[in-house]
């Protein structure tokens, strides 16, 4: 038995050996370099101890970069997963006009974001956009804003844009757990008189808990991850209105050529990821029900 | 037993092929580079600069440079300006590969290519010769020439002088002149200003405060606490921006307008005033070319008062990596550059202003540019400060105003920022 869990080890020693290089030594070094007030442009640097986790705790941009990210990330989580989950529902049956929509729905997901990202500032652009334009067609100018620039909104229209493009994506998950329900199930509900809500309450919420916790971990992760769609289309502005963690960190790197404090921040993104994520998988296992 | 060695020997197999295959992406461009430079003595010099615009002009002199040094090949490499160029040249500086000859720009990224020792000492090279010497001081740091500045460029707002024409409208002396063509322009429902919230304030605030700010060096001083932005002066600098923003001078929903959309609408004549600089003005020119351009500055005092036509900046520093294998290849191609028909021929195929004697400029838009080296202008205060989170802070100030905030929270918002980032 010993020596066939052995040859077991051996088989993962692939995988192992990439993810210690590429995941665990870079997290590992990421955690020393925080301790440092490396430039990135040289090789000298000082040990600084924990100084830039005290200056993060009073620096009044990381504050907004997070109130940001807090707001960015439960606009998404919502929009997307009750979206994602509705239009699952509705395109669940393998019909060939619901192929048609789960098509259509998927589209954005295979377009860069940076595309993505680029298409939307045209569409949001004050003075030229065709959303502006819109509303100005309909008589609903009092409507029309600033998308990007008002820096109360500007955060709620990049994470709008961050929805429409990959909530087809994990509505195929839903589709995915919808179609691997037993029939069976709702026909006994049927027979017991439950009404199409407490079929869904009953029978389709706890069985999709698997699928459903999956697509909130992932859809957690890719909000505070989020960064290529907030460069492309407002740099975390105006005035740091759109700032998240991630472009934090990288303005701190890459403009401010402050790497250890940089580092420390993504120290700090990645505890915080970690901490939602463990909650969100005891929430949702805690709904699980194995048939 | 031979199963499990089998395994074993699978296992190893896999694992180092993967390993292998994921090292060897990524680098495939320097590599090459790197085996071309060795091959038959040929030297392969890599040239990494941020003005996609250019590239055509560069392929042109570059093919002229080949022919006359057959031993040395130029690989050119455009990254986008700003954030992606300087993390491309930041990864290469640190690789000690991929970017034999560079540029930079001066202030902070100058400051910190210093402080890696990235530069070359190209001190006493007789090539320095090309160059008028007030024009290179930027490249300059303890007496020695670390960087060759290019380009000569007045940041200084475009307007359209085909429309003041039109209108009839001068071209102010002074801050109560300037309120009144504002008025006028707004009056013939032009937009005086157009501003691009991320390429603008960085423009126009060294105009604003040019003749405001105490003495030249202000700005150094941001960054040592000796100047706040407190300061008298400061404060009536944005004040006078409040105005020009609360009287509708500046382009509505400004904050959510980029430098792009704002130009854009400059060359369909939506507005009469753009806050660039003359970098601006060959896009311009290419977009419409009907409109003639110039140059103009807003005055905030009295024309008695007055220190500065404008602003001017030495930039797109040429310099050689101190780690170059090729550093002999790599200045001659800086050398080529400075010749004055090379310098010419990229001048006026690009519309750039240059810090290289004997230039014959050919284009209107230069001949316009030109004519402002004879007007008094300063360097750009933005970029004497080295310190890039004080300089990002004094250019947010006005992103703030435009944005609805008042003057008194912007300056405690701003030197809050100072403060927390004084250079120690």
């Amino acid at each position: 038995m010993k020596a066939r869990n052995g040859t077991l080890w051996l088989f993962i020693l692939p995988g192992l050996i990439l993810y210690s290089i590429f995941f665990i030594l870079p997290a590992g070094s990421s955690l020393l370099l925080s301790l440092t007030n490396w430039d990135g442009m040289t090789y000298r640097f000082d040990w600084v101890g924990l100084k830039h986790y005290g200056d993060l705790a009073q620096d009044p941009i990381f504050g907004k970069a997070l109130s940001n990210n807090v707001k960015f990330s439960l606009t998404v989580i919502i929009f997307q997963f009750g979206l994602s989950l509705f239009f699952a529902i509705l395109v669940m049956k393998n019909t060939k006009l619901n192929v048609f929509y789960r098509t259509i729905f998927f589209f954005p997901t295979v377009v860069s974001s940076v595309s993505i990202g680029f298409i939307w500032m045209f569409v949001y652009d004050p003075n030229i956009g065709s959303l502006n334009l819109l509303l100005n067609s309909l008589g609903l100018d009092s409507l029309a804003r600033s998308w990007l620039g008002e820096p109360n909104l500007a955060i709620y229209s990049i994470a709008f844009v961050q929805f429409w493009g990959h909530t087809g994506q994990v509505m195929i998950i839903f589709i995915a757990g919808l179609q691997s329900i037993p029939k069976d199930l709702y026909e006994v509900a049927n027979i017991e008189g439950a009404s199409r809500w407490n079929a869904f309450r009953y029978v389709t919420w706890p069985l999709l808990a698997p699928s459903a916790a999956i697509v909130l971990a992932y859809t957690t992760i890719q909000s505070f991850k989020s960064f290529d769609l907030i460069i492309s289309m407002t740099d975390g502005g105006p005035n740091n209105a759109s700032e998240i963690l991630s472009t934090f960190m990288y303005h701190q790197a890459f403009t401010y050529y402050s790497f250890g404090y940089a580092t420390a921040s993504a120290v700090v993104l990645m505890l915080i990821i970690m901490v939602v994520t463990y909650f969100q998988f005891r929430l949702l296992k805690a709904d699980r029900v194995v048939y | 037993m031979i199963k499990k060695r089998s395994a074993i020997a699978l296992s190893l197999i896999i694992a180092f092929t993967m390993l292998l295959a994921a090292c060897s992406g990524g680098t495939g461009s320097n590599e090459q580079a790197g085996a071309n430079g060795k091959k038959g003595d040929k030297q392969t010099i890599n040239f990494i600069h941020w003005r996609g615009e250019d590239t055509e002009a560069f392929k042109s002199i570059i093919a002229k440079f080949e022919k006359q040094n057959p031993d040395i090949k130029v690989d050119m490499t455009v990254y986008s300006s700003g954030d992606p160029y300087a993390n491309a040249l930041q990864a290469m500086i640190l690789s000690g590969e991929g970017a034999d000859v560079f540029v930079s720009a001066p202030g902070a990224q100058f400051n910190n290519l210093l402080k890696s020792q990235s530069f070359e000492d190209l001190s006493g090279s007789p090539l320095l010769e090309n160059f008028t010497p007030e024009l290179i001081e930027a490249g300059k740091s303890d007496g020695k020439q670390y960087a060759l500045p290019y380009q000569l460029v007045y940041n200084v707002p475009v307007y359209n002088k085909s429309l003041f024409d039109k209108l009839g409208i001068q071209v102010p002396s002074d801050w109560d002149g300037f309120l009144a063509m504002c008025q006028k322009l707004k009056e013939n429902g032009i937009t005086p200003i157009l501003y691009g919230y991320d390429v603008s304030p960085g423009q126009l605030i060294n105009t604003l405060v040019m003749n405001n700010m105490p003495d030249k060096d202000t700005f150094t001083k941001f960054q040592t606490g000796e100047v706040k932005a407190t300061d008298p002066w400061f404060v009536k600098t944005l004040e006078q921006f409040k105005l020009l923003v609360d009287k509708g001078y500046i382009l509505k929903n400004a904050t959510g307008t980029k430098y792009e959309g704002a130009l854009a609408l400059f060359a369909q004549e939506k507005g009469a005033i753009l806050a660039a600089g003359s970098y601006a003005m060959a896009t311009i020119a290419k977009q419409n070319p009907n409109i003639e351009q110039g140059l103009l500055a807003p005055i905030t005092t009295s024309a008695a008062d007055m220190k500065y036509e404008g602003i001017h900046t030495t930039t797109f520093m040429l310099g050689v990596n101190a780690k170059s294998k090729y550093k002999e290849g790599a200045t001659k191609f800086i050398e080529f550059l400075t010749k004055p028909e090379i310098a010419s021929e990229y001048a006026n195929a690009t519309g750039q202003l240059l810090t290289v004697k004997n230039v014959k400029y050919e284009t209107k838009e230069l001949g316009i540019q030109g004519q402002w080296s004879s007007k008094k202008t300063v360097f750009q205060p933005r970029l004497i400060n080295t310190n890039k989170k004080i300089e990002t802070a004094l250019n947010e100030s006005l992103n703030m105003i435009v944005s609805g905030t008042s003057v008194e929270k912007t300056i405690s918002t701003t030197q809050a920022e100072i403060d927390r980032n004084l250079t120690k």
